[in-house]
Order: structure tokens, then C-alpha cells, then sequence
């Protein structure tokens, strides 16, 4: 059977790929050194395959046809369309790994999960910069799981609890002995586009951090329910480790490093969970 | 209040480089492709941040002002001045 072998969530935003050469130093230095961390617990796990579950930044989806959540279930996806990210991530295919992703879309469905599937979807800054960053090999396998993060009505923090276990339940049934890591990517907070554009509201990131490390699942639901629409737009992106962390089992959070980064517009998350003993 | 046709504008231009040009070239011809309506159409024309912001997803928003050119201080700047003191209410935005 498969095993979930290392969960992470990292930040991401489009300037850290834009303006990699020319942001500070020591602010690359810092985001260097909170990704490369990630990068090295991920090797150190060995994962055959890895399941990222990012937002869709307006790349695949449209709101004429926007799923709460969609699985790509194919052999290939195609890179980032970005002129930004081209330039410093330039695959324009990634290996997918349509066995696992049908056996998620299956299992979700056996559960009373209603996903959408693509058999090719094209993986975003938001999904790539962290590949980039960690130093993902783009010969690894990957699942990727796109949720709505950008335009309500979103999915509840409940369900993507939920999303997190079923998550969890799809790879301890998977029949092959896969070694699966889970990367969540977006957040903390950050505010694009509206009033509060470039603010980074570092009480509400604090908190977030304070309510992953708990691990306890109804305060973490009740804490962002509650908190979600009084902080920039951004930070919907939670959504996406709070599937990473009910994949974990909700306990095991690490904080790998948090600072607020006005240069690239977020508060910077990275962290890690403890992975399930075998 | 979502403007599907304003929002489908800028997320056409997010994939089609070609509109992008031709948007660049003769703003009002490529509105024409769309059914924009006429204070709508007044401000795009005008690069009326304030007004259109209620109108599309934040995201798209960022997107379609960084395609005009628009820098990125004065986009915020813009944003901003919608929550001063003494500007007008902003609506409520329902999208992320």
C-alpha cells in the first residue's frame, strides 16, 4: 500500500518569481532558506509522487465554470503560462501521475465527494513557484489538486478538512507502495487587488500559526471561519494547508520560518507536519 | 456586483497575447467583441480604478491594470484611496 511519507505548505506570489534578481538579498536570502528547508525534509523523504494542492489563478477556470475543487487526473500537465515564470521555471511539462489521480477521484466519489477532474491542467505560478523554490525535481510525479481560493463562495474550512482526510484515506488505499508527500501552497495573509492592497496582517498570521500548531480541527475551523473575511483576499489561500494539515492528521504542524515579506506583497508561511508513523 | 462581461474581457486578456495587442493598439475596437455597458466602457476608457474594482475578482483586477501599464505604487494608491476618509463607500467586494 501507498503511505503519506511528508506533508508541506509554503507561500507563493508572482513577484517572488518576478523580481527574484532584483528584490534584496536578504530578503532572498530568507525565502531561500525557508524553501531549501522544505526541499531537504522532502528529499529526505524520498517521495515517488507528489499531490500539491494550490488555487487556480484564473488559468484553468473562469467563473462561467469554476469547480470548489478539481483533481488532475492526467499522465502530463502543462507548465506555467506566465512570461514571469517561464523565465525561471521552464517546464512546459510536468509529469502527472493519472493512476494515483484516479484512484483520488475515485475514492472521492465512493466518499460522497463531487470533485471536478482534468486530465490536463495547467499548474500556475502558485503552484510552480514553490517547485521552483523547494527544488522539486520535474521528473517527480504530481497530483495536483487546484481548490477555489480566489472567488466566493469558496469551500468551507470544514470541507476542506474533510478534502484533507479523504486525502489521506485515498493514499493509505492505494494499492501500490507509492511514498506520497502533500505540499499545500498560497497564504498567509496578503491583499491583492482591493482597498487594502500590500497589507500584511501579521495578527491574524500569528493566530493562524497558533491554531495549525493546536492542531485541534473545530477551533482551527471556527478561528478561520470567523477570520477569513476580515483579512485580505489573499489568505483564502489557507484553504489549501488546511487540506495538508487534516492529511496530517491535524497534529505535527512545524513552523519552518513566518516573516511578513512587503517586498513580494505576503506574510511568508512555510512549514511542515509530522508524517504518520508507518 | 460581478460584470461577467467586463471580468470575461480580463480574463481573456490574461490568456491571449494577441488581444493584448490589439487592446493596446485600440482599446475601444476590442471592447466592442464584449458587451460592455456604456459607464463601464467610460471606465476602462478612463482607467477608473474605483469603479471597476467592484466589478471583477481582485485577481483580475491586479492583472488587467498591470497589462495597461499601470505601476504597481500607483495601482495601490488607487486601491487605496478608495478607504480614505471622505471617499465614497466602496461596495463590499463578495470575491477574493
Amino acid at each position: 500500500m501507498a503511505k503519506l511519507v511528508g506533508i508541506f505548505a509554503a507561500s507563493h506570489g508572482p513577484i517572488i518569481a518576478r523580481d527574484w534578481e532584483t528584490m534584496p538579498r536578504d530578503h532572498r536570502a530568507k525565502l531561500t532558506a525557508a524553501f531549501d528547508e522544505i526541499g531537504r525534509r522532502l528529499r529526505a523523504c524520498r517521495p515517488d509522487l507528489l499531490v500539491v494542492v494550490s488555487p487556480d489563478h484564473w488559468v484553468n477556470f473562469f467563473i462561467n465554470n469554476l469547480p470548489a475543487i478539481c483533481i488532475g487526473i492526467g499522465d502530463e500537465h502543462d507548465g506555467p503560462p506566465e512570461p514571469f515564470m517561464k523565465k525561471v521555471y521552464p517546464h512546459t511539462v510536468l509529469k502527472g501521475h493519472a493512476a494515483f489521480g484516479r484512484h483520488l477521484l475515485q475514492t472521492a466519489l465512493d466518499n460522497d465527494f463531487d470533485p471536478t477532474l482534468s486530465h490536463r491542467l495547467t499548474l500556475d505560478h502558485g503552484t510552480c513557484i514553490p517547485l521552483w523554490r523547494i527544488g522539486v525535481d520535474p521528473e517527480l510525479p504530481l497530483v495536483p489538486i487546484l481548490v477555489n481560493d480566489l472567488e466566493a463562495p469558496m469551500p468551507s474550512i470544514r470541507r476542506c478538512l474533510a478534502w484533507g482526510r479523504l486525502l489521506r484515506r485515498a493514499i493509505e488505499s492505494y494499492p501500490e507502495p507509492l511514498r506520497v508527500a502533500v505540499l499545500g501552497t498560497g497564504g498567509l495573509s496578503h491583499s491583492i487587488g482591493e482597498t487594502t492592497m500590500g497589507w500584511i496582517d501579521e495578527t491574524f498570521d500569528h493566530a493562524c500559526i497558533d491554531a495549525f500548531a493546536r492542531g485541534e480541527e473545530r477551533q482551527l475551523d471556527a478561528f478561520l471561519t470567523e477570520q477569513l473575511d476580515r483579512t485580505g483576499n489573499g489568505a483564502h489561500e489557507i484553504r489549501d494547508w488546511v487540506i495538508a494539515h487534516a492529511a496530517a492528521g491535524s497534529s505535527g504542524f512545524e513552523l519552518i520560518d513566518y516573516f511578513p515579506s512587503p517586498v513580494t506583497l505576503v506574510g511568508a508561511g512555510f512549514a511542515s507536519w509530522k508524517a504518520p508513523a508507518a | 456586483m460581478t460584470d461577467y462581461w467586463l471580468s470575461k474581457l480580463f480574463f481573456d486578456l490574461q490568456h491571449d497575447a494577441q488581444l493584448v495587442t490589439d487592446s493596446r493598439a485600440d482599446m475601444a475596437a476590442v471592447m466592442e467583441r464584449y458587451r460592455i455597458k456604456p459607464e463601464v466602457r467610460r471606465a476602462l476608457m478612463d482607467d477608473d480604478v474605483a469603479a471597476l474594482s467592484p466589478l471583477v475578482n481582485a485577481y483580475l483586477l491586479r492583472f488587467y491594470f498591470q497589462v495597461r501599464g499601470m505601476p504597481q505604487d500607483e495601482f495601490m494608491a488607487r486601491l487605496h484611496a478608495m478607504s480614505a476618509p471622505g471617499a465614497p463607500a466602496a461596495e463590499k467586494v463578495t470575491h477574493g
